[in-house]
């Protein structure tokens, strides 16, 4: 169900628009009066604003996806946030916080790797199982799967085990990840250039080449133990969209069959988001801990304001995702049906389209920015169970100001959030903020229901 | 709610003035002039998209008028709000069947005859006149043994003839009925049709859109034929079918 | 049920029949389950005990009887109503309160010192000038957008607390919060304040059933189902809005009051997001449309805390946690097997 405003209480539309215009010069005015009293404090706000609007870009982004291709909002997201930086804490805490609130146990760790040996079998079963069953004998099929679901098991173990040599133990599976991807990338590249002919060489070039970057990957992440952070982030990344996947294939898939609003929908995922925040709270306990500082504290001064390299790092990691979100929407296959699917799933299935594929992705994709945006989050600030609501709540109010359904919309919704909340609390004090940011959606859902960029 | 049918001079029920809306850039409903007769049957014809269905929710007040007005007892209205047409004597039916859908089928009912006004509603309790009216209109649509299931729980034809049962409970002047015989089986069909004339024998105004030719000439006595939100021709049913521009436009033969 | 080949209907007291009658039956099973594990909790603990889980059972009643008017009936899913009985704690406490007790001055709070009841008035109708507000604003959303501002109004409500230190003491909190006196009987008994709030559950779930069998609660059923065309009907949809939001507010207000004045001390920290969002969770699995229902589910989220409590393997600090995670799994459950809850009338 897409987003319905009834205009029945305050039916005089012009007297509604005309109020929007006198809001919209109010705060320009307000802004550049602000800006003429005090241009570098001006700026500062701005940076702050900035780097605060490049989080809640993030999580819109994750949200507006999601939604405008399914049609509910999927309040998972907050407990993705928070399952993204308790991931980077318990990956790190021994290493870079020296153990400091350190929570490894041996319970955990089993815990992880077993679930993640039943989602790899699981996973084998359900792609190449029925395709290999009449081919090979069972036994044999079935040892085998059961044999690699072990070994994942037991690499992760060994992942969660040594995360004080993170890149030691996980730069095999760099390097193999990097030589896939290389190898990948080079056969489609000279297949394009070369086309049917030299496909043999083709295909040799493209193994070798992906063998050197491979273990090229491999070395460097071995010999590099800052490398050890940026895997932290991937990993928790990963394990955050793996979630939000196997929500959407093991329940939202079944439920949305039946459910007859998407408010049955909202209160589930609600439940979702109420349980694994407890739980997180059951292992990690419920007071702030911190992460590591990134790139030091020591802020940087441009032009008179100051900001940090981690809050610069922030706003270039959201326009990366960003564009690739924008590429990967309008630029790719995936992309077409993705839209496909927001406009008419039914259609798109007729037409042949996986729509199951497509929105596990979809999922993937909007959990894993969602967790992002924990991440980068809890390295700015500090990171504590609570903090998956809130970041929930801004990036809903964000991609509902934005326009709801609208990845530019998105973007620029966080950002103004950021803004609004960074410039409302020069004069009023800092713990308005959240108020401020509520206030701001419900005057725009009041004078511009469909919000700054409307789908259509 | 009742409406003294003698009370009115006017001949119309209900007319439009140059009534306009637009969606977006297309014109659904083009400056419109239709009068309506203050008693019998007009049938509102057209093809897809030539507007009715809009006209019939500009008349019921769901949608803004974007310009013109519609004239009920001979006072022109710019501006009609939906909680004001029972007032104006005028109730309609949805061609979406839109009932109540969680809540009994007495209730679907009950409600339309209950008190209005937002205090006294809160104090009133059932009253014996609105349970008896209540049986008397579940006992014309036939729906008095389902009285107790949801109206989700019912069949399309059943919850078209409690839609049309839940406008008969609002004793009112002017009807407005969304293609009321579509889907229906012929059991069903015959139901709507006495029910349709006994309210023309009360000298109600009945308005409806339909596509079914041989119900528009056997039931209407005046006939609207709207083409691409334009009024094309207008009056006696029989007469109207005979034109050749009719015949071209609309009937294909 | 089924009558017997011979034709006669087996009356309703025979065993058989009863039997089949229970079995499969959800709603009668939830009832039996919940009265009974209340039951034999009271007399398992001792009457200290019960009386104290009562009063804490009333207080969430009273909450999710009301809050079921507006979710139940209307069908506008709040998540802010904690704000409500925030305002009516705070009301009660800022009027009532003596600043004897006062160890971390916060700078000159003013102190009124009135009697509790007339407190109590006056939080109420705080409460319902404030939802009158928030009703006009909130009137024009509807389905997931409501959901989201509501969330904003507990936020919104749950700051002001916080940081209008001028009034509430902001997070310090107010002490000595009076407890309420009738001439000279004050009910400073756990056992006095239980009856008062069982008879404050008791109005409130009467006044409920009132507004929800009368012509008013029927244009809500009607209102929830599908506004629009209710308004066809000849209803101003958004006036029925405003008075069941404000009327629900109001007995929120009521609750926050006796809650203010039960434990004597007020601070924000009772009135956060995730009190309202598990007020949400009782409403639902209680049942949506029914008081009933919304009775039960306070009854059932007051023995759920206390019954982990007893869990062996669940350690006391983590009580909290169990029960929102054990709520959150249940609503889940819900929505999948059961959207309109244990004894509901209405499938979200």
């Amino acid at each position: 169900m897409r987003l319905r405003s009834s205009r029945t209480f305050w039916s005089g539309d012009r007297r509604g628009r005309l109020l929007a215009a006198a809001l919209v010069t109010a705060v320009i005015a307000y802004v550049g009066w602000k800006i003429g009293e005090s241009p570098s404090q001006a700026l500062q706000f701005g940076f702050n604003g900035l780097s605060v609007g490049a989080i809640y870009a993030l999580l819109a982004m994750g949200f507006t996806i999601v939604y405008s291709t399914v049609w509910f909002f999927d309040l998972y997201y907050g407990a993705s946030a928070a399952i993204g930086a308790y991931g980077v804490f318990y990956l790190r805490s021994k290493d870079a916080l020296s153990g400091l609130h350190s929570v490894h146990n041996a319970y955990v760790n089993v815990l992880f790797a077993s679930v993640v040996a039943g989602v790899v079998a699981w996973i084998l079963y359900e792609t190449l199982y029925r395709r290999l069953s009449h081919r090979y004998n069972r036994e044999v099929l079935l040892a085998a799967g059961g044999i690699v679901s072990a070994a994942a098991g037991c690499y992760t173990l060994a992942v969660l085990h040594y995360t004080e040599n993170l890149n030691v133990v996980l730069s095999p599976a760099v390097g193999c990840a990097a030589a896939l991807a290389t190898a990948w990338l080079v056969f489609k590249g000279l297949e394009r250039v070369v086309g049917g002919a030299g496909r043999r060489i083709v295909v040799g070039v493209a193994a070798v080449m992906g063998l050197a970057v491979g273990a090229f990957a491999a070395l460097y992440v071995v010999g590099e133990p800052g490398t050890r952070l940026y895997l932290s982030w991937v990993l928790s990344c990963l394990l955050a969209g793996v979630v939000g996947l196997a929500l959407y294939r093991g329940l939202y898939a079944h439920m949305r069959e039946r459910a007859r609003s998407p408010l049955v929908m909202l209160v589930a995922t609600l439940g979702i988001l109420l349980a694994i925040s407890a739980a997180i709270v059951l292992v990690f306990g419920s007071p702030a801990r911190p992460l590591p500082d990134v790139f030091g504290s020591q802020p940087r001064e441009i032009w008179g304001g100051t900001i940090k390299d981690f809050n610069l790092f922030t706003v270039g990691v959201a326009i990366v995702a960003f564009l690739g979100l924008l590429f990967l929407l309008k630029r790719t296959s995936l992309g077409r049906a993705i839209r496909a699917i927001g406009d008419d799933e039914e259609v798109s299935k007729v037409v042949g389209i996986n729509t199951t594929v497509v929105i596990s992705i979809v999922f993937f994709i909007g959990a894993v920015y969602a967790a992002l945006a924990g991440v980068l989050s809890g390295h700015d600030t500090a990171i504590q169970p609570r903090m998956g609501l809130l970041l929930l709540l801004k990036g809903w109010i964000a991609s509902v100001v934005g326009g709801i359904g609208n990845l530019y919309g998105a973007a620029i919704g966080g950002l103004a959030l950021g803004m609004v909340e960074q410039f409302g609390i020069w004069d009023l004090a800092g713990e308005w903020r959240d108020v401020i940011s509520f206030v701001l959606l419900i005057l725009f859902l009041s004078f511009w229901p469909r919000g700054l960029l409307p789908r259509r | 709610m009742s409406e003294s049918t003698g009370a009115r001079r006017d001949e119309y029920a209900l007319e439009t003035r140059g009534v306009t809306k637009r969606f977006g850039g297309v014109t659904a409903v083009d400056e419109l002039s239709i009068s309506i007769p203050r008693t019998g049957m007009t049938a509102i014809i057209g093809p897809n998209g030539s507007g009715k269905s809009t006209l019939i929710n500009l008349l019921s007040g769901m949608l803004p008028l974007d310009g013109g007005a519609i004239v009920v007892d001979g006072v022109g209205l710019r501006m009609i709000r939906a909680h004001e047409i029972p007032g104006l004597g005028i109730t309609r039916t949805f061609q979406d069947v839109r009932l109540f859908d969680q809540i009994s089928v007495w209730d679907n009912i009950m409600v339309v005859l209950t008190e209005r006004r937002l205090l006294p509603a809160l104090l009133q309790r059932t009253l014996a006149r609105h349970r008896e009216r209540t049986r008397a209109i579940l006992e014309s649509v036939g729906m008095w043994e389902k009285r107790d299931s949801l109206a989700m729980d019912l069949s399309y034809g059943q919850r078209k003839l409690l839609e049309m049962g839940r406008a008969l409970a609002m004793d009112v002047h002017t009807y407005l009925f969304d293609e009321p015989f579509a889907g229906l089986f012929p059991q069903m069909l015959e139901r709507v049709k006495t029910l349709l004339r006994r309210m023309r024998e009360d000298g109600r105004a009945i308005i409806f859109v339909s596509h079914n030719m041989d119900l528009v000439r056997e039931l209407a006595d005046h006939l609207i034929v709207l083409d691409s939100g334009q009024l094309l021709v207008e009056g006696d049913v029989e007469e109207v079918l005979s034109r050749p521009e009719v015949i071209e436009a609309y009937l294909g033969v | 049920m089924k009558a017997e080949a011979g034709g006669r209907p087996r009356p309703a007291w025979d065993p058989r029949r009863l039997l089949s009658g229970v079995r499969g039956n959800l709603e009668l099973w939830a009832n039996l389950i919940i009265l009974t594990w209340a039951v034999a909790f009271a007399v398992w603990q001792g009457t200290g005990f019960a009386i104290g889980l009562g009063t804490v059972f009333a207080i969430w009643g009273i909450l999710s009887v009301s809050l079921n008017l507006v979710v139940g009936y209307t069908g506008l899913l709040s998540v802010g109503h904690i704000g409500f009985f925030g305002i009516g704690a705070y009301a009660v406490a800022v009027l009532t309160s003596t600043q004897d007790y006062e160890l971390l001055r916060t700078g000159a709070v003013p102190t009124y010192e009135w009697p509790f009841f007339a407190a109590l008035v006056v939080g109420v109708g705080l409460a319902g000038l404030a939802a009158l507000v928030v009703g006009v604003v909130f009137n024009r959303f509807r389905d997931d957008i409501f959901v989201l501002v509501s969330f904003g109004f507990a936020i919104i409500a749950f700051n002001s607390f916080l940081n209008l230190r001028g009034v509430t003491r902001g997070a310090f909190g107010i002490h000595e919060v009076a407890r309420p006196q009738i001439g000279p009987w004050v009910f400073d008994e756990e056992f006095d304040f239980l009856v008062l709030a069982l008879v404050c559950l008791l109005l409130v779930s009467l006044v409920s059933w009132l507004i929800v069998t009368s012509s008013f609660g029927r244009v809500l059923t009607t209102i929830r189902e599908d506004e629009r065309t209710a308004e066809v009907f000849g209803y101003r949809v958004t006036h029925y809005k405003l008075a069941v939001w404000v009327i629900s507010a109001m007995m929120a207000a009521l609750a926050g009051g006796l809650f203010g004045s039960w434990t004597r001390f007020v601070d924000p920290n009772s009135f956060i997001l995730l009190e309202s969002i598990l007020l949400v969770c009782i409403v639902i699995l209680g049942g949506l449309a029914s008081i009933w229902g919304s009775l039960l589910g306070a009854l059932a989220f007051v023995l759920l805390e206390e019954g982990l409590r007893f869990l062996p393997f669940v350690p006391d600090v983590h009580v909290g946690q169990a029960r929102q995670m054990t709520l959150g799994l249940m609503l889940v459950l819900l929505m999948l097997f059961r959207p309109q809850g244990l004894l509901g009338r209405y499938k979200l």
